[in-house]
């Protein structure tokens, strides 16, 4: 058993990868594709298409409306019937650009073949630059916009890339599958973003997944990049987070209100890797990604792993995977421990879209909350090092003081603290509306110092 | 044995005598002068601490009532009018009549008129269920049900209704202090003047979808359709975002946008029931002439004192 | 499919509960009381019975008719309450005395709070130390009633503690005392008299180890009342054998093992962090040895506890985990 893992809290939620030796299928292409402007953390994109446009797959529908912000390319071609409001998987309304359609042609210039490109551009700009070009957001889960993470700011240096394949939530096995399918690409990519930050570079996966750990030591030992090292992690939940990832391989931590570059270390996940690859060496921007469909309802020979154009609804995939299975209560996408429950099945799959997990009522709905017993079992579990009892009881105290004190802004909200409560308390949920709330607080004080300096000026 | 008790005594009581002293003298160093009429203020007002005036408390108000040059940017929704009239003679001040208020629930997404579309197993509190999606029917838009406002008034006016789902406003209790308002996040209620007789016309919808999908999700929806403000003889109805909006300082109780509504989304409450009517829908577009026969003679009485008002 | 349930995330749990963990504890207390009834015999029993009976009885009927909430006895909390309770009981006691202990341990010290969770005081600890000073006759009186293992009636079963405190009242020494009670490493077996759950030391660690095991208490509470308690006897004894009483002894009398593993480490009533309960383990350690060195009682682990029970909150105030990316 790998000892390397992080220092504080965690869980072992059972893993429940049993999708895991499902090849990766590409799914048909749908009729219509609804592509969302907000894709990614940040500002959304602005369209530069309009209604009745005939697009290319691959060709640029919206650009960056800011510095925190990313480029959108069609998925599919087709033509563009317009820029219509459309509920996201949360029903909440999103402007969508919807595209009808029409063959599969790609735009110029876009090698889709299969022939590994290794040979890295010499100029860094030149990388940075077409991973920008390509729309690369971070496909981990925050879908931070990858050209500007890898960018520090002036005067940070990173000693350390982490590409992280610690895939720590349980059921999904996307990431597993293109690690067993494409690791050579992977490595490429990390030399791609390793070159950028001109450091080494640590790919990290959990030990459960030894095939991978096989697959990219084979391809780091064949392509022959220096300084790129495969780790396996020890299995824990969340090992995947940044902050936990940094700990686990580097034993550093990030201090708080800090971003992970001011401990040395940028991490970016493995479909990342990929899709730098895809966009650097191959000019193919990021319109598709890999998806599980899983769950515990779901009997194993209808589970899948799809490669699916961005923009795909839904519920054309489930329809492709033979429907919505006997039994599932509840639809997730994303992992069961950080992903969102799915109230509007017609909404379109975005850039981090990573699964659809049905689980059935007996595995996810919650028990009726019982008096806290103070067990502490939440402290134990919290990898910030957190007191979500303390955080949940100052939440409905109002005590706002308290929650900063209490490091409330800290919580990654991993879901430890309301896993392992023996009570069934919400703690999460009260404690990422205190989050909110303190945050909103350390903004306004930090522009209003903003303010203050700049008057004193 | 009396030696003990003396002594006992003596000592008690010159502890006492110092200690006292001491006292004295501390009140004395520390005292803090204090306008008096800060006490008499507070002791005027209602004494709810709600901060529904915008103040900490009762005496936060009375301090900055004291301090402020006039009172027309100051008001206690609890106590009303009648408080303010007694801060005001207190203080020496003209203060202004304001109408009172109420807090509206704009929302009719009953569980018949909207159905459910999915289970929310979350924890109970509106903000969380708000923070998190849409809700738990196709409305994405009007209450979500879990009574944050009724935690946040501290009068009791408010309690949720299990048959709607919606939270219900105890006019006799309602203080209009704004909590609930603020406690919503989804904006559903609104502080509205109370309206002569408590009689009120307002739109129960805040859904700012299309008409069609507002329908579909809710068959009491405002569905934007504009029927109300072309009617409205007093220009109080506009029609924003989908959505119809009634100016309660413009309107005058005339009730023709209820009768126009397609959806039964402006509601008309507190009126004095009428005699029922047997063709009531065709009379709706000349319900005037009809309407001043029916109606009773506390309607008029009212019209009139409207009509002198203005 | 019906309807789809939404909710925040996380949208799987580790399905422990309240009543599971109560379930591990119960579990963990099987041996130590399987020993109590093959030693000390229907009597026994029957305090178990009634104990646990009043105890879950006097939770829901406050449930029911003073607080009109739904019942919460199914968290198999006042099932573990009455346990402890009567476990720190000798067998002799009464019924109606039993009752009247689980009365104050669950309608007084756990359920005026608020019930679980709220308590500032152990409930088991609570109701034992009222009937001590209430009915101190009951409490102890260690006649012996006959066992399933052995058929001897009425033998003396007078405390180690009590018996010393009597034998250097009556001017012996503590070297004549050890070597009277046929003690030593047998007594960590069965032969520790007293309160019927202090029978076996070794059916009471086996329960501790199942604890562990399971995760559901840690260590370093017991750990550092033993440590403390090992500590002070050690220099105690070490400067003036004959006047106090030596390591082992002080470790294996008095209801250390029980209260350390089973009574000190109850969560609601416990440190949360590790510094904490380091502190409150010596805290308890600590006050168990000055009571027995230099107080009138001849054990103090009930009101050693009690003592650091107030203490809890503070503790918890002051020491917290330590914090990623904060140092």
């Amino acid at each position: 058993m790998s000892k390397i893992t992080f220092r504080i809290g965690g869980v072992h939620p059972d893993d429940n990868k049993i999708s895991r030796n499902c090849a990766i299928e590409t799914l048909p292409l749908p009729p219509t594709v609804y592509v969302s402007v907000s894709q990614h953390i940040g500002a959304p994109a602005k369209p530069v298409v309009a209604a009745g446009d005939k697009v290319k797959a691959g060709q640029v529908i919206a650009e960056p409306g800011g510095f925190v912000s990313a480029f959108v390319h069609s998925p599919v071609s087709g033509t563009v019937k317009g820029i219509v409001s459309r509920k996201d998987l949360a029903g909440r309304p999103v402007p969508h650009i919807e595209i009808a359609v029409e063959g599969d042609e790609w735009a110029e210039g876009i090698d889709l073949s299969d022939t590994l490109v290794t040979e890295i551009p010499s100029d860094k700009a030149v990388i940075l630059e077409k991973i920008k070009a390509g729309g690369v957001v971070g496909l981990g889960g925050a879908t931070f916009p990858t050209h500007v993470k890898l960018n520090p700011a002036p005067g940070k240096v990173a000693d350390c890339l982490i590409i992280n394949g610690a895939e720590c939530e349980p059921w999904l096995t996307s990431d597993f599958r293109i690690m067993v399918e494409r690791p050579d690409e992977i490595v490429v990519g990390a030399a791609l973003m390793q070159k950028v930050l001109g450091c080494r570079c640590v790919i990290g996966v959990e030990e459960n997944k030894p095939e991978a750990v096989e697959a990219l030591k084979a391809s780091v030992a064949k392509l022959g990049y220096p300084d790129i090292q495969v780790l396996s992690l020890r299995k824990r939940y969340p090992q995947g987070g940044e902050k936990q990832l940094i700990d686990a391989v580097l034993h550093r931590q990030v201090r708080s209100g800090c971003l992970p570059i001011d401990a040395g270390a940028v991490v970016q996940n493995v479909a990342t890797a990929l899709a730098v690859y895809e966009a650097v060496q191959k000019n193919r921007p990021l319109v598709t990604n890999t998806l599980t469909v899983t769950g515990d309802c779901l009997p194993v020979e209808r589970q899948h792993n799809y490669l699916f154009r961005i923009g795909t609804p839904l519920s054309f995939i489930m329809e492709q995977a033979g429907g919505v299975p006997e039994g599932a209560a509840k639809i997730i996408s994303g992992g069961p421990m950080m992903g969102k429950a799915v109230s509007n099945v017609d909404a379109a799959t975005v850039k981090g879209s990573s699964s659809i997990l049905y689980l059935t009522e007996a595995a996810t709905k919650r028990n009726p909350q019982s008096n806290c017993i103070r067990c502490g079992k939440c402290s134990d579990a919290c990898p910030m090092g957190l007191e979500p009892f303390l955080l949940n009881r100052l939440y409905k105290a109002g005590d706002a003081d308290g929650l900063e004190k209490n490091a409330v802004q800290d919580c990654i909200e991993c879901g430890c603290c309301l896993y392992s409560c023996p009570a069934y308390i919400p703690l999460l949920d009260n404690i990422r509306q205190a989050k909110g709330q303190v945050m909103g607080i350390i903004r306004a004080r930090a522009a209003a110092a903003k303010a203050a300096a700049e008057a004193v000026k | 044995m009396t030696n003990t008790v003396i002594l006992t005594i003596v000592i008690l009581t010159l502890v006492g005598l110092i200690l006292a002293l001491v006292l004295f003298w501390v009140a004395k160093k520390f005292r803090v002068e204090e306008d008096p009429r800060v006490d008499e203020v507070e002791k005027v007002m209602p004494g709810a601490n709600c901060g529904g005036c915008g103040f900490a408390g009762c005496r936060a108000f009375a301090d900055a009532a004291v301090k402020a040059p006039n009172l027309d940017s100051m008001f206690c929704p609890v106590g009303g009018n009648d408080v303010m009239k007694k801060v005001a003679a207190i203080l020496g001040y003209e203060v202004k009549e304001k109408a009172p208020r109420v807090a509206v629930v704009r929302c009719n997404g009953t569980c018949a008129n909207r159905p459910r579309t999915n289970v929310y197993d979350g924890v109970q509190s509106c903000k969380v269920k708000a923070a998190l999606y849409s809700g738990d029917t196709g409305c994405s838009y009007g209450c979500v049900g879990c009574g944050d406002c009724v935690a946040a008034c501290q009068f009791g006016a408010l309690s949720m209704d299990p048959e709607t789902g919606l939270p219900v406003v105890d006019e006799s209790k309602c203080t209009a202090c704004g909590a609930c308002v603020k406690a919503c996040p989804k904006g559903v209620i609104e502080l509205r003047n109370k309206g002569p007789r408590s009689m009120r016309v307002f739109v129960s919808c805040v859904n700012q979808d299309k008409g069609g999908v507002a329908r579909k999700a809710c068959s009491a929806a405002c569905i934007g359709c504009g029927k109300c403000a072309k009617v409205c003889p007093h220009g109080a109805i506009t029609v924003e975002n989908n959505l119809a909006y009634i100016d309660f300082t413009k309107c005058k109780l005339c009730k023709k946008c209820v009768a126009e509504c397609p959806t039964g989304a402006i509601h008309a409450v507190n009126f004095p029931v009428l005699p029922a009517k047997p063709a009531a829908p065709k009379a709706a577009p000349a319900a005037k002439p009809a309407a001043t026969d029916a109606t009773p003679a506390a309607e008029r009485t009212d019209k009139k004192k409207e009509a002198a008002n203005e | 499919m019906d309807k789809l349930i939404v909710s925040p995330s996380p949208h799987i749990h580790a399905r422990t509960s309240t009543s599971v963990i109560m379930r591990d504890v119960i579990i963990a207390l099987a041996p130590a009381i399987l020993v109590s009834v093959l030693f000390y015999g229907w009597s026994e029993l029957l305090v178990l019975g009634v104990s646990v009976a009043s105890c879950v009885f006097v939770e829901w009927a406050i449930t029911k008719w003073l607080l009109r909430r739904p019942s919460t006895i199914g968290d198999l909390s006042a099932v573990v309450t009455g346990l402890l309770l009567a476990m720190n009981l000798p067998a002799t006691t009464p019924w109606w005395v039993v009752f009247i202990g689980a009365l104050v341990a669950i309608g007084v010290a756990k359920m005026t709070f608020g019930g679980l969770g709220q308590n500032v005081f152990n409930p088991a600890i609570t109701g034992r130390v009222f009937l001590l000073i209430s009915f101190p006759t009951y409490m102890t009186d260690w006649t012996m009633p006959s066992g399933f293992v052995r058929s001897v009636d009425a033998v003396s079963g007078s405390t180690p503690l009590s018996a010393l405190k009597e034998a250097l009242m009556s001017g012996s020494t503590i070297s004549d005392f050890v070597a009277g009670y046929d003690g030593g490493w047998r007594a960590l077996l069965t032969d520790i008299g007293g309160s019927a759950g202090e029978i076996s030391a070794i059916a009471l660690l086996v329960g501790f180890g199942y604890l562990l095991l399971r995760k559901v208490v840690k260590i370093w509470i017991p750990l550092s009342i033993f440590a403390t308690i090992a500590l002070i006897s050690l220099i105690f004894n070490s400067v003036d054998p004959e006047a106090y009483t030596g390591v082992l002894f002080n470790l294996k009398t008095g209801g250390v093992i029980l209260g350390a593993c089973f009574m000190a480490t109850d969560y609601v009533t416990s440190p949360m962090s590790r510094t904490g309960g380091i502190i409150y383990g010596i805290g308890i350690g600590f006050i168990v040895m000055m009571i027995r060195y230099f107080g009138s009682y001849p054990e103090g682990m009930s009101f050693a506890i009690l003592i650091m029970n107030c203490v809890v909150p503070l503790l918890n105030k002051w020491f917290h985990q330590k914090k990623y990316g904060r140092n």
